[in-house]
């Protein structure tokens, strides 16, 4: 890659960083692991970066990000099947949670959290896709790889679940 | 409308992502309705509350500072992938050992070219600053830029205790701009160095720290300033020790970054114990 195009990259990719680390720790769910993700991610996005014209930047390293955490998923089967325990597990936990002591500890916004934590990870994405990065049905369709009907009925499905989760914890609390 | 079609357009509508036209017939609708009207409330409440309390992770500084290395080391790997067949190789293979693998030749090349340069300038020293510099790029790796890491020069200093024979001088410099992340044990020239990491916005800063040595009296006259690629090393000395100074920050970033580091050790070296 020549200098010019590096400085480039620099400029119309970097400045998504935090929106790529924001995606990788909600779909992997581990700190270094959502680290080494972006990174490697990064890295593929500017062996890449001839082929890419001018599109949404944004959007384009958002696709590698998120088609390297699920890359990342399929690679650690071992992790996957112990993810999907606990999932189990911890969707378990804040079930009792809810009747129990800590549920009334635990701030709205924990609860929020694991909500979303707990989420499979195709629902995970559309929310965070939509909530946190603000893309459109279009793009998040792009960077899914999947119909926009698709987009918008996996989004229904996971706002229901978490209004589901908030409606709980807040007949709870009071 | 009926109450189905708006149920089904709701999200769209909260999203909106419905045309002007339908968005008109939704929201004459909900006027009219009560349970699409709450059905959309819920909706909305959701969407709203996620925006707000949902947890936004910028990325970190070093992984910024890790980005940004690995650019730099690409950038090197792909000018001399025509007289090495390594890189390439390695990118076919995992991810993570590519990543890996193509740091080592990474490291090793700039290690070379590093040496290549200071080898026309002078041979004294000409290992270390290899040296140094690929333990830089390696502490930039995943899990390797600090072994204790801790903001606070009280359990920075005492972590080197026995672990290497010298007591590196590990100030703060917080007050200029340079917090203190923490230290590790690094190998440079084939003897251990301790190693007192600090950053600067999104560039590490690693001073590795060594006995000023029999050859460090031949090396007076060697360059105290060297650049490559976009690294800067930088060596001093202080109380019988010597110390390498390398980064990606900015030259003049660099030498108030030295200047602060030489007065704050002096400053420690001098208060009675």
């Amino acid at each position: 890659m020549s200098r010019p195009n590096a400085r480039r990259f620099e400029e119309v990719v970097l400045p998504h960083l935090d929106e790529a680390y924001t995606l990788a720790r909600y779909l992997v769910r581990d700190e270094h692991d959502a680290q080494d993700i972006v990174q490697d991610a990064t890295l593929r996005a500017l062996r890449h970066f001839e082929g890419f014209r001018d599109g949404d930047a944004r959007a384009w390293l958002l696709t590698i990000v998120r088609n390297c955490c699920f890359t990342h998923r399929k690679r650690h089967r071992v992790d996957r099947s112990s993810v999907s325990l606990t999932d189990d597990v911890v969707a378990g936990i804040v079930g009792s949670r809810a009747t129990d002591q800590l549920a009334i500890e635990s701030s709205e916004r924990e609860r929020l959290h694991a909500a979303v934590m707990t989420l499979p990870p195709e629902l995970r994405e559309v929310i965070v896709l939509r909530e946190l990065n603000d893309l459109s049905y279009r793009e998040i369709s792009d960077v899914v790889g999947i119909p926009m009907g698709t987009v918008m009925s996996r989004l229904s499905r996971a706002r229901e679940r978490l209004a589901g989760a908030l409606g709980a914890g807040a007949k709870e609390a009071s | 409308m009926t109450c189905q079609q708006c149920t089904d357009s709701l999200h769209a509508f909260v999203d909106d992502e419905l045309l002007p036209e339908e968005m008109d017939e939704v929201r004459a609708h909900l006027d009219s309705c009560a349970s699409c009207a709450r059905a959309h409330a819920t909706i909305q409440n959701t969407s709203r509350q996620l925006r707000a309390e949902l947890m936004r992770y910028p990325a970190p500084d070093v992984l910024k500072a890790r980005i940004r290395a690995s650019l730099a080391a690409e950038d090197v790997a792909d000018e001399v992938q025509p007289t090495t067949s390594t890189p390439t190789r390695a990118r076919r293979l995992s991810p993570s050992w590519s990543r890996f693998a193509a740091a080592v030749v990474v490291a090793a090349v700039i290690g070379s070219a590093a040496t290549a340069t200071v080898v026309r300038r002078d041979d004294a020293s000409r290992a270390l600053a290899g040296d140094v510099l690929a333990s830089h790029i390696r502490s930039l790796m995943p899990g390797h830029l600090t072994d204790v890491a801790s903001t606070n020069e009280h359990n920075v200093k005492p972590w080197f205790n026995g672990r290497v024979n010298l007591s590196p001088p590990v100030p703060r410099l917080d007050s200029a701009g340079f917090p203190l992340i923490g230290g590790r044990l690094d190998y440079v020239d084939g003897h251990p160095a301790a190693v007192v990491v600090y950053m600067r916005g999104q560039h590490v800063i690693n001073v590795f720290w060594s006995p000023a040595s029999e050859r460090a009296s031949a090396a007076t006259s060697a360059p105290s300033e060297i650049d490559d690629n976009g690294y800067h090393l930088v060596r001093g000395r202080h109380d019988g020790l010597e110390y390498w100074i390398v980064s990606d920050l900015n030259r003049p970033d660099l030498a108030t970054f030295q200047r602060r580091l030489d007065a704050e050790a002096s400053r420690g070296s001098a208060e009675p114990r």
